[in-house]
């Protein structure tokens, strides 16, 4: 008896996301996409969530952009409902009161604050439009989430397996490289990669990046290669990082600052204006 | 809505089930209703409820057919029963208890179906009468997996707050929160007990209460186990129980064969880790045995069949001829009550149809899961 544990993107909805689709460049879409998991981790944190949950919303949030397009939903909304819904999954669930106030500091953080960084955020009333706005964004991102994934929300997270290839590798002992591969599997949430390739195959990924930072030698000509103890094929690792490393690529300070425009549907309807034809 | 709606059958903790019929299939559908909540949005258990059971596909699992999600609430098809199980002890029992024949028939159809379960790591961890479900041909089909949760290794940090009173496990009640398929074992062999009786084997009324009624049966474990089973799960704290020596379950059950007694008390081991399988339950000679047939084949190398035991019903004749006319006024009233529903349904297809305007038309992930043929 044997099912797919967890449902990854096919090769079709790779090639042409919805995104792409309504005319949003690849480019814009991997920014938006990373930077919406940045406000889960950064909601997360406020929030005092476990690590579970919030990688498990950044997972489905990562899914969803392969069945929704950007201009239908705001990464800012979709984020927020992945976040609940992930808690309640998790068994640790959000009052909604709580998520509300944070999503909704991190939100105006994001539009207001100068890049020099003096910012003060103005509280909004229980009682006010703002409030309920966003309580209703609230429940229809999670609804839409869970429609649109068809109900499919379950999330096999990499730790474990982390742990269990170190130890097969004789790595235990190596601290730093075990925390390091451990911050590149966080890294890699902020990215597609989860919906894209298995778990061994990321865990591999961020193997592979820690010794080679470290300088440690692993078996790695064939018919000795590591990976394949871990039935991961080469080229599907090497993707791994290369998503991973981009994301340390240095930035134009415009690039950092166009996404931060784009947190809503009405953002990115209202680009898609003025860059029309690209 | 592709679903006409009839009378309720069955409230629950937190949906309310009404007969239906689909409009495509004509086939007789239960829809479970669950109302979304503006202050929680859509329930935990449904979200369980619909993830896990998407995937199980089983003759002794209740077939989630479809889902319907408006605005308001989410609409669950399953395949339709006549009864849960509390409902048919109370009709069919004497005094509620079962006659052995349909006792073990339901016991190899739940352990079937909790079986199929665990090798697909759901745990259920609700089982209890009114949460299995019997359909008019005697099938036993597990149901309510509002409470069910996937699970991988580790299994840890798991809620506490499950499975009702009466049949949670000894060390779910201690405060455990790695427990696994165990808890669910358990469940059964309190199910298998009262289907037995007639009535619930342990009665507690609250979580010491209960662990006592239980130490008042079983026995008090010696410290010895106490401290396995926490050292096994840290979280759970100890206290001092008052000892209770071991009452035979024969004299619990005086009703009960021998080898029911010995599968019984496999089940109801204190100690998790003691407790049978589902799959290794199934093997027990209380199902395998062949008794005062000893020119059979040995019972091991026989293959059982899927219901290699008969149809409780069969010899009920006269029940089924009630059923029979019973069905044929609930028909009558079905289309009395159709007429009313039109008007409802009416409702419904104007919300689905606004939705679809609002851009929110079904996506590509979740027509291709279209439960519905
Ligand atoms: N498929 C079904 N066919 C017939 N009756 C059902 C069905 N599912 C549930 N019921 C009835 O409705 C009751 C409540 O359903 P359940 O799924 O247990 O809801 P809850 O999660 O609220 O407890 C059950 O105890 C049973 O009597
Ligand atoms: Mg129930």
């Amino acid at each position: 008896m044997s099912r797919a544990l967890y449902p990854l993107a096919s090769l079709e909805q790779v090639e042409k996301s919805p995104s792409r689709e309504d005319g949003i460049p690849a480019d814009l879409e991997e920014d938006l996409r990373a930077y919406g998991c940045k406000l889960i981790h950064q909601a997360g944190i406020l929030l005092k969530q476990k690590q579970v949950a919030v990688a498990t919303a950044q997972i489905l949030f990562q899914r969803f952009w392969f069945v929704t397009s950007m201009k239908q939903f705001g990464i800012g909304d979709v984020g927020m409902g992945a976040l609940y819904l992930a808690s309640k999954l998790e068994e640790c669930p959000l009052r909604m009161r709580d998520l509300i106030n944070v999503y909704d500091l991190l939100l105006q953080r994001a539009a207001h604050a100068p890049p020099s960084g003096d910012f003060r955020y103005a509280p909004m009333s229980y009682f006010g439009n703002a409030f309920y706005d966003l309580k209703d964004a609230l429940v229809v991102a999670e609804m839409q989430v869970l429609k649109r994934l068809g109900f499919d929300v379950h999330v096999v997270l990499p730790y474990g397996t982390l742990v269990n290839y170190m130890r097969l590798l004789d790595l235990t002992g190596r601290e730093d490289a075990v925390s390091r591969a451990w911050g590149y599997l966080n890294d890699a949430l902020q990215t597609p990669v989860y919906a894209l390739y298995p778990v061994p195959t990321i865990v591999s990924a961020a193997i592979l990046l820690a010794t080679r930072h470290l300088h440690i030698a692993l078996p790695s000509t064939p018919p000795n290669c590591w990976w394949e103890l871990f039935d991961a094929e080469w080229d599907d690792v090497w993707s791994v990082c290369g998503y991973v490393m981009r994301l340390y690529r240095t930035r134009s300070a415009e690039d950092e600052e166009r996404v931060k425009g784009m947190l809503t549907k009405k953002d990115v309807r209202r680009w898609l204006e003025e860059h029309g034809d690209r | 809505m592709n679903y006409v709606q009839a009378r309720e059958t069955g409230e629950g903790t937190y949906a309310t089930v009404y007969k239906g019929r689909s409009r495509t299939t004509n086939e007789i559908v239960a829809l479970k209703e669950i109302h979304l909540d503006a202050e929680e949005g859509t329930p935990s258990t449904a979200i369980r409820e619909i993830s896990l059971m998407k995937e199980l596909k089983h003759v002794n699992i209740v077939r989630l057919y479809d889902v319907i999600h408006t605005e308001t609430k989410l609409v669950l098809i399953f395949e339709y029963c006549e009864q849960d199980l509390k409902r048919y002890m109370d009709a069919h029992g004497d005094r509620c208890a079962l006659d052995p024949m349909t006792v073990r028939s339901f016991m190899y159809q739940l352990l079937k179906g909790i079986a199929f379960c665990h090798d697909n790591r759901v745990l259920h961890r609700d089982l209890k009468p009114q949460n299995l479900l019997i359909n008019k041909k005697g099938e036993l089909k597990v149901g309510d997996f509002g409470l069910a949760r996937a699970f991988g290794v580790p299994v840890n940090t798991f809620s506490n707050e499950v499975v009702t009173l009466w049949y949670r496990a000894p060390d779910v009640l201690l405060g455990s929160r790695t427990y696994s398929t165990s808890i669910d074992i358990w469940s059964c062999g309190c199910i298998f007990a009262e289907m037995i009786s007639g009535v619930p084997l342990f009665r507690g009324r609250d979580n010491q209460d209960q662990l006592l009624h239980i130490m008042r049966i079983v026995g008090t474990p010696e410290d010895r186990v106490l401290r396995k089973i926490a050292t096994e799960s840290p979280e759970i704290q100890l206290k001092q129980y008052p000892r209770y020596p071991k009452i035979p379950f024969s004299q619990v059950l005086p009703k009960a064969s021998a080898q029911a007694l010995d599968l019984l008390e496999k089940l109801l081991q204190f100690d998790p880790s003691k407790r049978l399988t589902a799959a290794d339950a199934l093997n027990h000679p209380y199902f395998t045995g062949t008794v005062n047939m000893t020119y059979m084949p040995s019972a091991g190398a026989m293959q059982l069949p899927a219901y290699n035991y008969p149809n409780p019903h069969a010899q009920q004749q006269q029940q089924q001829q009630q059923y029979q006319q019973h069905a044929q006024t609930q028909q009558q009233q079905q289309q009395a009550a159709y007429a009313q529903q039109q008007a409802q349904v009416y409702a419904m297809q104007q919300a689905q149809a606004q939705a679809a305007q609002q851009g929110q038309v079904p996506p590509a992930y979740y027509q291709q899961q279209n439960y519905h043929r």
